[in-house]
C-alpha cells in the first residue's frame, strides 16, 4: 500500500480505489450505466433554460390585430393606441394608419388596378397589440380580445389563439415529461449506485468481519463503501457531462434549423462551467446517498453483529 | 485480569451454552480452556470480546465492568485484546505486512509507529523476511504466526486464541505454543481454547474445563497466579 493508505481515511480511499481497479471492467460498465442514466437529466438541465427562452421569444412575437372601424380617424386611432398601451396586460401597441396599411398592402400585392377601380382606400386603420408575457396564457388573451372588441372604435379583433395554445401546451407537456423522466432516471442512478455498493459490501464481507473483530468502529467499516459511492457518483457525473456535451454538439445542427423555422435567434447553447459543476456535484451527492441507502437499509444483514 | 461471576449464556431460551461460570485469571497467567466440541469454549471467548452478551452474571476485564460498557465503547475494548483464530483469518488481498498493520490502522496509529511495531511483531514470530509476501505463499504454520503477530502488534493486555493449532501438525503446534508462552511471560494474560490432547499432554498449564457449558470440577477455580504446573489435576481430554 502507499504511505498515505496507512491512515483511517487513506485506508478507506485505498480500499475503494483498489476495488475499482481490481474489477475494472465491471466498474467501467457501472460507470457507463450511471453516466448514461444521468445524461438525460443533465441534458434537460442544460437545455431547460434555452427551451424556456424559445417559448418566451416565439410567443412574445404573438400579437392581436385590432381592426378599427372605417370612420375612425387617424387621430382617434393613434390616441386609442396610446391609451391601450398603458393598460394592464398590454406591453406595447403599434398604430397602423389607413395609409400605412395601404402602403404595406401595395408592396405585397400587385393590386393597383383593383384599387383604381374602387377609387378609395378600402383598408381600415389597425392597432397591433402586444400583450405582456404573463397574459399570454390562452385564457387571458381571450378575455383581452373580448375587452378590445367591446370598444366603440373597434370593428373586430383578430388573433391566432390556437397557435399560442398549441405551442404553450406543447412546451408545458414537454417540460413535465422531461422532469418526470429526469426524476425516474435520477432514481435509477441512485439504485445503480446502491446496488454497486451492496455488491461491494458482499465481496468485502470477510474483511469487514475481521476488521470488526480487531476493534474497528462502525465508521471505519462503512467508510470505504461511502468513498466508493462518492467515487462512482463523481466519475459517473463526469461521464454524464461528457455524454450530454457530445449530444448537444450533435443536436446543434438540428437546433439551428429549428431556430430558422421560428425565425428566432434560438440556440441550444453549451453549458457553462457552473452548470457542469452542478451536474457533477449532484451525481456525487447521488453516489453518497446510494451508498448510505445500501449501508443503512433496515434489512441489512451484511455487516457483522449489530446486537 | 479476567473475571467471570455466575455467568450464563443462552442463545435460545432454555438452551444454555454456558451456565453459572466462575473463574478469575490473573495478569500474565497462561490458561487452557478445554472441553469437547460444543462445550462452549468459543462462546466463552465471545463473551470476553463482547461479541456476545451474557444472559446472566458479571464479566470484567482489567477492572472494566462489562455491565457499564456502552455499545460504542466495545470497539475500543476489542482493540485492547489480541485474538488468534483457528483458521488465522488473514486477508489474502494484501501483504503480510499490511495484514499485521490492520489493527494499528484501525487504532489510528501514525505511519512511523505502524512501521516500527509491525516490524517488531514480525520479528518476534521470526517472519520479518516475509513481510512483503502474500499470505498464500506461506505455510500453515507461518500463516498462523502472522495471525499471532497481528494479534499482539498493538500490545494487548489480553491474548485470546481459539483453537490456534487446530489445523497444524504436532511440531508446528508446539512452536505456536512457545510463541504464546513468550507473550504470557511478558505480562499478557493468555487464554487458549483447545481440545488438542497432544497439546494438553505436552504443556502443563492450569485449565478451565467446560462440560456442556459448565466448568467441571477438574478446573482450576482459584485465582490463577500465573505460576505453572501448580494446579494440574485434570484427566485427559
Ligand atoms: N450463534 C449461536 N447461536 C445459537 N447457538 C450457538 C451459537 N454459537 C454456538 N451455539 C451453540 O452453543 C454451544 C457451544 O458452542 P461453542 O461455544 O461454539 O462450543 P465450542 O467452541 O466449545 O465447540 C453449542 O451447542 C452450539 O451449538
Ligand atoms: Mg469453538
Amino acid at each position: 500500500m502507499q504511505k498515505w493508505a496507512y491512515t483511517k481515511r487513506g485506508y478507506a480511499l485505498a480500499q475503494s480505489l483498489s476495488a475499482l481497479k481490481r474489477r475494472a471492467w465491471s466498474s467501467l460498465s457501472t460507470l457507463l450505466v450511471f453516466g448514461i442514466t444521468m445524461a438525460l437529466p443533465a441534458l434537460i438541465f442544460f437545455t431547460a433554460d434555452s427551451l424556456s427562452r424559445l417559448g418566451a421569444s416565439t410567443v412574445s412575437e404573438e400579437s392581436l390585430t385590432v381592426y378599427l372601424k372605417l370612420q375612425t380617424s387617424d387621430l382617434d386611432g393613434a390616441e386609442l393606441a396610446r391609451s391601450l398601451s398603458t393598460q394592464e396586460a398590454i406591453r406595447n401597441t403599434q398604430f397602423i394608419s389607413r395609409d400605412e396599411a395601404l402602403a404595406v398592402f401595395q408592396q405585397q400585392a400587385n393590386i393597383q388596378d383593383a384599387l383604381n377601380v374602387l377609387g378609395e382606400n378600402p383598408l381600415p386603420g389597425a392597432i397591433v397589440v402586444f400583450p405582456t408575457r404573463q397574459s399570454l396564457e390562452a385564457d387571458t388573451i381571450e378575455t383581452l380580445a373580448k375587452r378590445l372588441n367591446a370598444l366603440p372604435e373597434v370593428d373586430r379583433v383578430q388573433y391566432d389563439l390556437k397557435w399560442v395554445k398549441r405551442l404553450q401546451s406543447l412546451l408545458n407537456l414537454g417540460r413535465s415529461i422531461g422532469w418526470v423522466l429526469a426524476g425516474f432516471l435520477t432514481l435509477t442512478a441512485l439504485l445503480v449506485i446502491g446496488n454497486t455498493v451492496r455488491l461491494e459490501l458482499l465481496r468485502r464481507q470477510h474483511e469487514l468481519e475481521v476488521s470488526h473483530l480487531l476493534g474497528a468502529e462502525r465508521s471505519f467499516l462503512h467508510r470505504p463503501m461511502i468513498y466508493s459511492g462518492i467515487l462512482f457518483g463523481f466519475l459517473g457525473g463526469l461521464v454524464a457531462c461528457l455524454i450530454s456535451l457530445v449530444t448537444l454538439k450533435w443536436l446543434g445542427t438540428a437546433s439551428a434549423s429549428l431556430a430558422s423555422l421560428y425565425s428566432s435567434s434560438f440556440t441550444l447553447g453549451t453549458p457553462g462551467p457552473e452548470q457542469l459543476f452542478l451536474v457533477v456535484a449532484a451525481a456525487t451527492l447521488l453516489g453518497l446517498l446510494g451508498a448510505i441507502a445500501a449501508l443503512y437499509q433496515p434489512s441489512s444483514h451484511l455487516l457483522p453483529n449489530r446486537r | 485480569m479476567i473475571r467471570f461471576e455466575h455467568v450464563s449464556l443462552e442463545y435460545t431460551p432454555g438452551r444454555f451454552a454456558l451456565r453459572d461460570v466462575n473463574f478469575t485469571l490473573a495478569d500474565g497467567s497462561f490458561t487452557f480452556l478445554t472441553g469437547h466440541s460444543g462445550a462452549g469454549k468459543s462462546s466463552l471467548l465471545k463473551l470476553i470480546t463482547r461479541l456476545e452478551k451474557p444472559t446472566e452474571g458479571d464479566i470484567s476485564v482489567d477492572n472494566i465492568d462489562y455491565r457499564s460498557l456502552k455499545p460504542r465503547q466495545e470497539p475500543q475494548l476489542r482493540r485492547q485484546m489480541g485474538i488468534v483464530f483457528q483458521d488465522n483469518q488473514l486477508l489474502h488481498d494484501r501483504s503480510v505486512f499490511d495484514n499485521v498493520a490492520l489493527p494499528l490502522i484501525i487504532g489510528g496509529y501514525r505511519l512511523k509507529d505502524i512501521q516500527k511495531r509491525v516490524n517488531a511483531a514480525l520479528s518476534r514470530v521470526a517472519l520479518q523476511h516475509r513481510a512483503h509476501d502474500e499470505p498464500v505463499l506461506l505455510s500453515g504454520g507461518e500463516q498462523q504466526r502472522v495471525g499471532i503477530a497481528r494479534a499482539v502488534v498493538a500490545h494487548p493486555r489480553v491474548l485470546l486464541a481459539d483453537e490456534p493449532t487446530g489445523n497444524l501438525d504436532a511440531q508446528i503446534s508446539a512452536e505456536i505454543m512457545q510463541l504464546l508462552m513468550q507473550f504470557s511471560a511478558s505480562g499478557v494474560t493468555v487464554l487458549v481454547a483447545t481440545h488438542d490432547s497432544g497439546l494438553l499432554n505436552t504443556f502443563n498449564f492450569p485449565r478451565l474445563v467446560l462440560k456442556q457449558g459448565r466448568l467441571s470440577a477438574q478446573s482450576v477455580s482459584a485465582v490463577n497466579t500465573g505460576i505453572q504446573h501448580q494446579y494440574h489435576t485434570e484427566e485427559q481430554i
